[in-house]
C-alpha cells in the first residue's frame, strides 16, 4: 500500500476546518484574535507598557505577580512582591496597602505568563481593582523603563 | 509483524481521540496552556491569533487521526500525521524545557486544572509513541521493495 501524500494533507485540512467550524457554532469557541487569558465575565483592564510608565508616574502602586525568587533579581520602580503562587500569604501581608487603592497594576513575565491575570482575578474577588500591563517584564524593560534589583522595594 | 503494526494503531489512535476529548470541550482553556509553551506567541510581533488557530485546530486534527488509525481508513497516512504531530509536540515540550519553562500542565490530556508537568518523561513518552508512529507507518525499505517489484517487468 503506497503512501499517498495528498490523504496526509487531507486529514490536516480536515482537521482545521473541523476546528474552525466547531469554534464558530459550537458556543464554546474562542475568538481567534483575542487574549484567552482573559475569561468569560472577567472585567481585568489590560494596558500597555507606555500607559503603565504614565500611571507610575502618577504614583500608581505595581504589584510583581512571579515567583518571589525573580523579585529581587529585578523589578519595576516602587513594585511590591505579591506572587501568584503564594497569593493567600502574601495578601494577608499586603492587604491593608492595597485596600483603597484604585491605581494598582500587576505584571508578571510576559506574553506566555498568566500569573498577572490571576492575580488581578483574585484581587477582584477580594474587592481590589487591578489593571494588568501587557506582555508584562519584557515590555516594560524592552521600553527601557525604569527597575531596579533587590529584595526591598 | 502485521498483528503488532495493527494493535500499535489502535492503541495510538485511541490515546489520539482521548487526548483530544478535553481540547474539544473547552478551546479557551487549551489555548491558555498553548500560550505557556511561548513557541508561537502570543507575542508583540504574533498577537493571538496563530496560538488561538492551533489550540482551535489541533485538537481535531488529533481526533480525526486517532479514529482513522482506530477504523484502519487511510491507516499509512494517519500514522505519518500523528508522527508529525509528535514530532511538533516534541519539539514544543524539548524547546520549553530548554528555555526553563515550567509547563505545570502539559496538556496531553486535560487543559483545567492539575495536568502533567512537561518534563522529561514526557519526552520519553511521546519518543516512544513517535516509534510506534513510525512502525504502524512501515519501514520504507519494504515500501521500496515493493515499488521495484512492481516496476520491475516479471520473469
Amino acid at each position: 500500500m503506497r503512501l499517498r501524500p495528498w490523504r496526509v494533507a487531507a486529514i490536516v485540512v480536515a482537521g482545521i476546518a473541523a476546528g474552525l467550524i466547531w469554534n464558530a457554532v459550537s458556543g464554546r469557541g474562542l475568538a481567534l484574535r483575542a487574549n484567552a487569558f482573559l475569561r468569560e465575565g472577567d472585567s481585568i483592564e489590560e494596558i500597555p507598557a507606555a500607559e503603565a510608565k504614565r500611571r507610575l508616574d502618577a504614583g500608581a502602586l505595581f504589584l510583581d505577580a512571579r515567583p518571589a525568587d525573580f523579585y529581587p533579581l529585578g523589578h519595576i520602580t516602587g513594585a511590591l512582591s505579591l506572587p501568584e503562587d503564594d497569593f493567600d500569604r502574601a495578601f494577608t501581608r499586603l492587604e491593608a496597602p492595597l485596600r483603597g487603592r484604585f491605581d494598582i497594576v500587576v505584571y508578571c513575565s510576559g506574553f506566555g505568563c498568566e500569573a498577572s491575570h490571576l492575580v488581578a482575578r483574585r484581587l477582584r474577588e477580594k474587592g481590589v481593582a487591578a489593571a494588568v500591563l501587557l506582555d508584562g517584564w519584557p515590555a516594560w524593560t524592552g521600553a527601557g523603563y525604569p527597575t531596579r534589583t533587590g529584595a526591598d522595594p | 509483524m502485521k498483528a503488532l503494526q495493527l494493535l500499535l494503531a489502535v492503541a495510538l489512535g485511541a490515546i489520539f481521540v482521548y487526548a483530544s476529548v478535553d481540547k474539544i470541550a473547552d478551546p479557551r482553556a487549551f489555548a491558555r496552556i498553548v500560550y505557556h509553551y511561548q513557541v508561537i506567541g502570543p507575542s508583540a510581533r504574533l498577537g493571538f491569533a496563530p496560538a488561538n488557530a492551533v489550540a482551535v485546530a489541533l485538537p481535531w486534527i488529533e481526533a480525526l487521526t486517532g479514529t482513522l488509525l482506530i477504523v484502519g481508513l487511510w491507516r499509512r497516512e494517519a500514522a505519518l500525521v500523528s508522527a508529525l504531530l509528535l514530532v511538533v509536540f516534541l519539539a514544543a515540550a524539548g524547546s520549553a524545557l530548554a528555555r526553563g519553562i515550567d509547563i505545570e500542565n502539559c496538556g496531553c490530556f486535560t487543559v483545567g486544572g492539575e495536568g502533567r508537568r512537561a518534563g522529561w518523561r514526557l519526552l520519553a513518552e511521546d519518543a516512544a509513541m513517535l516509534a510506534a508512529a513510525l512502525f504502524v507507518l512501515g519501514a520504507p525499505a519494504r515500501d521500496l521493495r515493493d515499488r521495484a517489484a512492481a516496476a520491475a517487468p516479471a520473469r
